[in-house]
């Protein structure tokens, strides 16, 4: 337990250890946990830009939906709103057709009627002449008395 | 064991055995020789080149493993695996440490003391962990009779490397402060300038404690350690069944113990060298 030289070589020994740590130890491993510092540090950041970004995202894309959902309701409101006046319009016109319709109809009625009334009034003359002739003999001619005829068949 | 079957040992010559180093020096009769006949002889201008030999080998292995460690192209996209990671741990418990400490000043070579520090220390002390007479006993197998294997346990070594943190803290002192500052430092305080002669006793005992504790600490934490492994090796040395494997158990417990003393003991050799060179940077007056 002597103390000599050794001592001397292990603080030489230790000074060239610390001196070659110095240089070429120490610097690389510092150089890699410092690079990969500032990479995980970068892609915090980043991953924190892409968050914030996804949101904004987010938020436009739900003012985007409510927009076309907005645009969708007063679409099918029009819709709704031009349909209804569709029907409106086609039963006025649908009236106005039927109203036509219905005159006309009732104008070749009225037409038939007349026409009706008419020959009944011509056979009616005929047969009332018939009759009178039957009754009265030859008396009566027809042309002599037509304007009689024509006088009660109007009177009929 | 080192009891050899031609010739029985004593316990006493069996520890002496373990305690005494390879040792080569310069002799008056024989010049420079490495026969411990004449180690008596050989007086201050020897070396133990078993304490020398490893702990050049275990601080070439830190270098090596710290060197060569990382992968051929480690890059930082890269998730650090295995030994890599190991040494980025170490590295970075170690920058804390300085960081957390040397906290006024700036000296980019404290950290890297630091680590050698840390992690050569460790791996010497790690050495008490190999049973005291595997290597002794391959040594004898190559014709080296005496045969040391914990640099801790040799005083030189400690106390060589506190002599280099001794003259760091001297070196960093002078440069930081001046020669005039440091001076200052060592007279004018704690008493004031009248009293210079008390100051200096003071402050050069304080300033000289600080390698001679820093190195006595750790080499008598592994002394003793060292020592009691040889004990309960010596055990094994008696011819008792129920002795043997009693040594056997105390010699894991106390291996299992000792992991904590020499992982311990390289921290506050580092953390105290790290303290003493923060202490030679600071400049104001305490």
């Amino acid at each position: 337990m002597n103390i000599n030289a050794t001592l001397f070589g292990q603080t030489v020994a230790f000074v060239i250890f610390i001196a070659i740590c110095w240089k070429y130890v120490w610097p690389p491993i510092i150089a890699i946990m410092e690079e990969r510092e500032k990479r995980i540090a970068d892609g915090l950041e980043a991953a924190k830009k892409a968050d914030d970004s996804l949101e904004e995202a987010q938020l436009a894309f739900d003012q985007e939906m409510n927009k076309a959902k907005a645009e969708a309701a007063e679409l099918l409101e029009k819709a709704n709103a031009r349909a209804s006046q569709i029907v409106v319009d086609a039963t006025a016109k649908a009236g106005i057709e039927a109203e036509k319709i219905l005159t006309s109809a009732s104008k070749t009625i009225e037409n038939d009627v007349n026409k009706a009334k008419e020959e009944l009034r011509q056979k009616m003359s005929a047969l009332i002449i018939e009759t009178s002739e039957k009754i009265l003999g030859d008396e009566i001619n027809t042309d002599k008395h037509q304007e009689l005829l024509a006088k009660a068949a109007s009177e009929l | 064991m080192a009891s050899e079957a031609h010739e029985p040992i004593t316990s006493q010559e069996y520890i002496q055995h373990h305690l005494t180093n390879l040792v080569c020096g310069k002799t008056e009769s024989h010049g420079w020789t490495c026969d411990p006949h004449y180690s008596e002889e050989m007086g201050f201008w020897a070396f133990h080149v078993d304490s020398l030999g490893w702990s050049i080998f275990l601080g070439i292995l830190f270098i090596g493993l710290f060197r060569w460690g990382l992968p051929k192209l480690a890059s930082a996209s890269e998730a650090p695996t295995g030994l890599q990671n190991f040494i980025e741990m170490c590295v970075e418990f170690v920058n804390e440490n300085v960081q957390s400490i040397f906290t006024s000043a700036k000296n980019n070579l404290i950290g890297p003391m630091a680590l050698t520090v840390l992690v050569w220390v460790f791996l010497m002390n790690l050495m008490d962990l190999i049973p005291v007479d595997y290597l002794p006993e391959l040594a004898k197998g190559v014709g080296l009779e005496y045969f040391k294997v914990v640099p801790t346990t040799d005083p030189n070594i400690t106390l060589g490397m506190a002599l280099a943190v001794f003259i760091l803290i001297i070196f960093y002192s002078i440069k930081i402060k001046g020669l005039k500052g440091f001076l200052a430092e060592l007279t004018l305080h704690p008493f004031g300038k009248y009293l210079m002669p008390v100051n200096l006793v003071l402050e050069g005992v304080n300033l000289i404690a600080k390698p001679i504790s820093l190195g006595l600490r750790l080499f008598g934490n592994l002394y003793a350690g060292e020592m009691i492994f040889i004990l309960i090796a010596l055990m094994l040395t008696f011819s008792s069944i129920s002795v043997g494997l009693l040594g056997v158990g105390l010699h894991l417990i106390w291996a299992l113990f000792h992991i904590l003393i020499l992982a311990l003991q390289a921290f506050i050799f580092m953390v105290l060298t790290i303290v003493y060179l923060a202490m030679a940077h600071e400049t104001q007056d305490h």
